[in-house]
């Protein structure tokens, strides 16, 4: 559990047996979890900085799993999730989905489909979190760039070459040759399109 | 409303319709002899009044029309009297048929509809309360149901691990079986509640069946390091009730009171079961004393209700059950503080008669 890209379940259930039972189907292929008896405890505690998933139960005494995942939907955590209840109904399954859940399984669910569940959850998150990573690390290559590299990337983004971006800024077509240059091996960018996905990555 | 009266004349309509009959006829005829100053026509809406009960709203309306023309052939038979007295009865005599017609046939219908407005609602009631119970007991049963089928699904992956880890294996085994045994428990439970069958009574010995049941939670009580202290006199009387039906309510307040001292690990773990003759020696009292979190003074009085717990995964029906199966074998039940601190479930039986031996009644 030390290697940070370890992933990692969370698991909301108020019942002690789900729980163990849940966090042992886990464990018995390589997945580390952590579980709670409430909404509150888990709110409460840290968070790993891992790909995650969580797994909540949908009727608990205090705050319901319904409740929690319509205020996830609208709020700062934003995991995938999968619901599990031991009495649902269809209203309740196209609520929960429409709230964002990935899965909603009915108890007793076939362990198989639950390990899917919260495979995809996990797969989701880590795409998530790649996509995260990858927007830190563009807006940082933007920031280092000059204000003059900016100009001539703004442009050149959209379409214009070299000969217009320089009747655009007043400059020589050399100084605009050498600054797109510069402002291309600084954003990490071989080709246009590169550098066209990455601006839109920051300024989507 | 055509529900309500039925499709055309009841039975046992011929005597009303005859009555009907008769009096209009006799109205008739008292209105055409009689002079115009008399508006016997008026005793037509008495009729119709008796007709709105008897009849279905059409027939009311027919009826009312005969009235309405009766009225005013008597008019054109009758001969003696002041003729504008004869015209005002007459028309006072219309107007009053055909308000009470329209007014007594509103008030049917209105009628009417309270009645399949009631009868819908206590069916709604009854739908809504016996959906929220089986929301419940399907909640109730598929939590052990999906730790079973969990653990079995771990147990495979355990055992088909290179090497397999049957330690492992083993305790996800475990909780197959401890879960299983849970679901069957609420079953049973549910099954006494939904049969509301007369218990079977005999007389029976308290005290063996208590130490039956004890035997049942043994593993749960040892492995929860509980001590358990009994207290039964061998010389009671046998009790006279349903075994089967307090053997559930011995196992149910046993296992409320491991449930409570195992919610605080801080308190002591010990439970006392103890019965006893009661003072006027007309039944024996069992008590199961806990030393757990107990409840606060205001609960006591809620304890019993159906679908009020104090724990975190119960659907509150096991008192509400107890109760109505004590009750039911003739005996009572309620709550005390323990001398343990903690929380003690009393109830009581009758001594069974002399002669009640394997006697059984309802």
């Amino acid at each position: 559990m030390t290697d940070p890209e370890s992933p990692i379940v969370y698991i909301v259930d108020d019942d002690g047996a789900v729980r163990e039972a849940l966090e042992d189907l886990l464990s018995s292929v390589a997945l580390g979890s952590r579980s709670f008896a409430s909404v509150q405890e888990f709110v409460g505690a840290a968070h790993a900085d891992a790909p995650s998933c969580l797994v909540l139960d949908v009727r608990m005494p205090g705050h319901s799993g319904m409740a929690f995942l319509a205020h996830m939907a609208e709020g700062s955590i934003a995991l995938p999730t999968v619901m599990i209840t031991g009495h649902g109904d269809i209203a309740m399954s196209v609520r929960a989905m429409k709230d964002g859940a990935i899965e909603f399984l009915t108890k007793p669910f076939r362990d198989q489909d639950l390990l899917d569940a919260v495979n995809r959850g996990i797969e989701i998150d880590r795409a998530r979190r790649a996509a995260a990573a990858e927007t830190r690390h563009v807006r940082q290559l933007w920031e280092a760039l000059s204000p003059g590299e900016r100009e001539v990337a703004r442009l050149v983004v959209r379409g214009l070459l070299n000969k217009q971006v320089a009747a655009e800024l007043g400059l020589s077509e050399i100084t605009v040759k050498v600054r797109r240059g510069n402002m291309m091996r600084k954003m990490e960018a071989r080709t246009l399109p590169d550098l066209v996905r990455a601006f839109d990555r920051i300024h989507a | 409303m055509t529900r309500r009266l039925g499709n055309g004349l009841e039975r046992g309509q011929a005597p009303r319709i005859a009555l009907l009959v008769a009096a209009i006829a006799a109205i008739f005829a008292v209105d055409t002899v009689t002079n115009y100053a008399i508006a016997a026509a008026v005793f037509y809406v008495a009729v119709i009044l008796l007709a709105t009960r008897w009849m279905r709203p059409r027939s009311v309306v027919i009826l009312a029309s005969a009235c309405g023309t009766l009225t005013v052939i008597s008019f054109t038979l009758t001969h003696s009297g002041l003729y504008e007295v004869g015209i005002i009865n007459t028309g006072i005599s219309l107007v009053a048929i055909a308000v009470t017609t329209y007014l007594s046939l509103k008030l049917v219908a209105a009628e009417a509809a309270i009645h399949d407005a009631r009868e819908r609602l206590t069916r709604i009631a009854r739908v809504t309360s016996l959906g929220e119970l089986t929301a419940s007991i399907a909640h109730e049963v598929n939590q052990p149901l999906a730790a079973v089928m969990t653990s079995a699904g771990a147990c495979r992956r355990w055992l088909a691990t290179d090497p397999p880890n049957i330690e492992k294996a083993e305790r996800a085994a475990e909780r197959i079986a401890a879960e299983a045994s849970r679901a069957s428990e609420v079953i049973a439970r549910v099954r006494g509640l939904a049969s509301g069958k007369s218990p079977i009574r005999a007389a029976f010995d308290l005290g063996t069946l208590v130490e039956e049941i004890v035997g049942l939670a043994r593993g749960q009580i040892d492995r929860n390091d509980i001590l358990l202290r009994l207290y039964l006199p061998e010389d009671l009387p046998r009790v006279f009730g349903d075994r089967v039906q307090i053997g559930q309510v011995i196992g149910n307040l046993l296992l409320n009171a491991i449930d409570a001292v195992m919610a605080d690990p801080a308190r002591g773990h010990e439970i006392e079961v103890i019965a006893s003759l009661t003072q006027d020696g007309s039944s024996v009292a069992l008590e199961v004393a806990d030393s757990g979190v107990g409840f606060r003074e205001q609960e006591a009085e809620r304890l019993f209700d159906a679908f009020w717990t104090t724990k975190q995964d119960g659907i509150g029906l096991g008192l509400t059950i107890s109760r109505a199966i004590v009750e039911a074998n003739g005996g009572r039940i309620w709550a005390e503080e323990s001398e343990l601190d903690g929380a003690a479930l009393l109830f009581t039986l009758p001594v069974a008669p002399v002669d009640g031996e394997e006697e059984t009644g309802a």
